[in-house]
C-alpha cells in the first residue's frame, strides 16, 4: 500500500518573540494558483469566481474573501491569483477541487500548497521590522489590511499582505525552500528594529 | 533609479531586468536578409528618449514598455508590453 508522506512544515522553529512582536509559521493550508487563459478567459474567470465565490476577483494589489469565508483570493499579477484556503492540502471537496469544478475551463488551476510556506509577522512593531527588508511603502496610510505586494524581502521573492491592524500583521507568503532563509532574517530584523 | 509598474506602483530598479530594445519588430519571413540583419543585430543607440523593455522580475513578472531619456534616466512612460502590443495590433488591422 502506497502510504502517503506526511507534509512537514519547513521552519521548525517555534514561534520567536522580540518584545511584544511575534514571529511565527502561519498553519499549512491549502493554496491554489489560478492562471487566465489568454484570450477571453479573464473576464470570464472574473465572472465565474463572482458567480460561484460571490467576490470580485482584485484588478489590484489586493485580497479578497470568498462571500463564505473560506477561501482568500490575493492577486498575484495582471491574470493571475492565488487562492488560500485552510482545508487540508488534496482532501477530497478541498480548495483545487471546488475551484476546478467552478472555473478549470478558464483558467489553469495548480495546487502551490507544497510550494509556497506563510509566515506571520505581528506586533506593535510589526511594521518597523517588516520595513527592514521590505523596500515597499508599508505606512499604514498607503498599505492597509487587505493590501498585497510582490515584492523582495532582501533577495527573497515575498507576496506580502497585512491581514490586520491590531496589532498590525502581515503575512509573508514565500517559496517553501525560501521559508527557513526569510525566517532567519526576519528574525535578525526583529532583534534590529527593537534593541 | 526608480520604474512605476502599472501594475504595482513605484518600484526599485533592483526589481527589474533590461531585456531589449522595445522598438525593434521581427520582419516578414520573406523579408530580404538586409531587413533581418537590421531585426537581429543593428540597434539604435539614441542620446534621447528611447523605448526599452524591462521585466518586472521580482514582482508581477510582468514586461513593460519604458520610455526612459538615455541621457538622464528620466522615465516618461511605463505600459504593459502586453497593451502595447495589442494597440499596435489593432493599428495594423485597421
Amino acid at each position: 500500500m502506497v502510504e502517503s508522506l506526511l507534509a512537514l512544515p519547513p521552519v521548525s522553529a517555534d514561534p520567536v518573540r522580540a518584545g511584544d512582536t511575534v514571529l511565527a509559521l502561519a498553519p499549512m493550508g491549502e493554496a491554489v494558483s489560478l492562471g487566465a487563459f489568454a484570450g477571453a478567459g479573464r473576464a470570464a474567470l472574473l465572472a465565474r469566481v463572482r458567480e460561484t465565490f460571490g467576490v470580485d476577483l482584485p484588478e489590484q494589489p489586493r485580497a479578497v474573501a470568498s462571500a463564505d469565508g473560506q477561501v482568500t483570493f490575493v492577486w498575484c499579477g495582471p491574470t493571475q491569483w492565488l487562492a488560500l484556503s485552510l482545508g487540508e492540502s488534496g482532501a477530497e471537496g478541498g480548495l483545487l477541487a471546488r475551484l476546478r469544478a467552478a472555473c478549470g475551463d478558464l483558467c489553469a488551476l495548480t495546487s502551490q500548497s507544497d510550494s509556497r510556506t506563510t509566515l506571520r509577522l505581528s506586533g506593535p512593531q510589526a511594521r518597523e521590522v517588516a520595513g527592514r527588508l521590505v523596500p515597499v511603502d508599508l505606512h499604514d496610510a498607503v498599505f492597509e489590511p487587505g493590501h498585497v505586494a510582490l515584492t523582495l524581502a532582501g533577495h527573497i521573492p515575498v507576496l506580502i499582505r497585512q491581514v490586520a491592524r491590531n496589532p498590525v500583521t502581515y503575512e509573508f507568503l514565500v517559496f517553501r525552500s525560501f521559508a527557513e532563509s526569510l525566517f532567519h532574517d526576519l528574525h535578525v530584523a526583529m532583534n534590529g528594529a527593537l534593541s | 533609479m526608480r520604474l512605476t509598474c502599472p501594475f504595482c506602483g513605484s518600484r526599485g530598479v533592483e526589481e527589474f531586468t533590461y531585456r531589449g530594445d522595445a522598438t525593434v519588430r521581427r520582419p516578414a519571413g520573406e523579408a530580404s536578409a538586409e531587413a533581418w540583419v537590421d531585426y537581429v543585430y543593428l540597434r539604435d543607440n539614441p542620446a534621447g528618449p528611447h523605448q526599452e523593455l524591462w521585466y518586472h522580475g521580482a514582482g508581477c513578472r510582468s514586461w513593460l514598455v519604458v520610455t526612459r531619456d538615455t541621457r538622464t534616466h528620466q522615465i516618461t512612460e511605463v505600459r504593459a508590453a502586453r497593451a502595447v502590443a495589442q494597440a499596435e495590433h489593432k493599428e495594423g488591422a485597421a
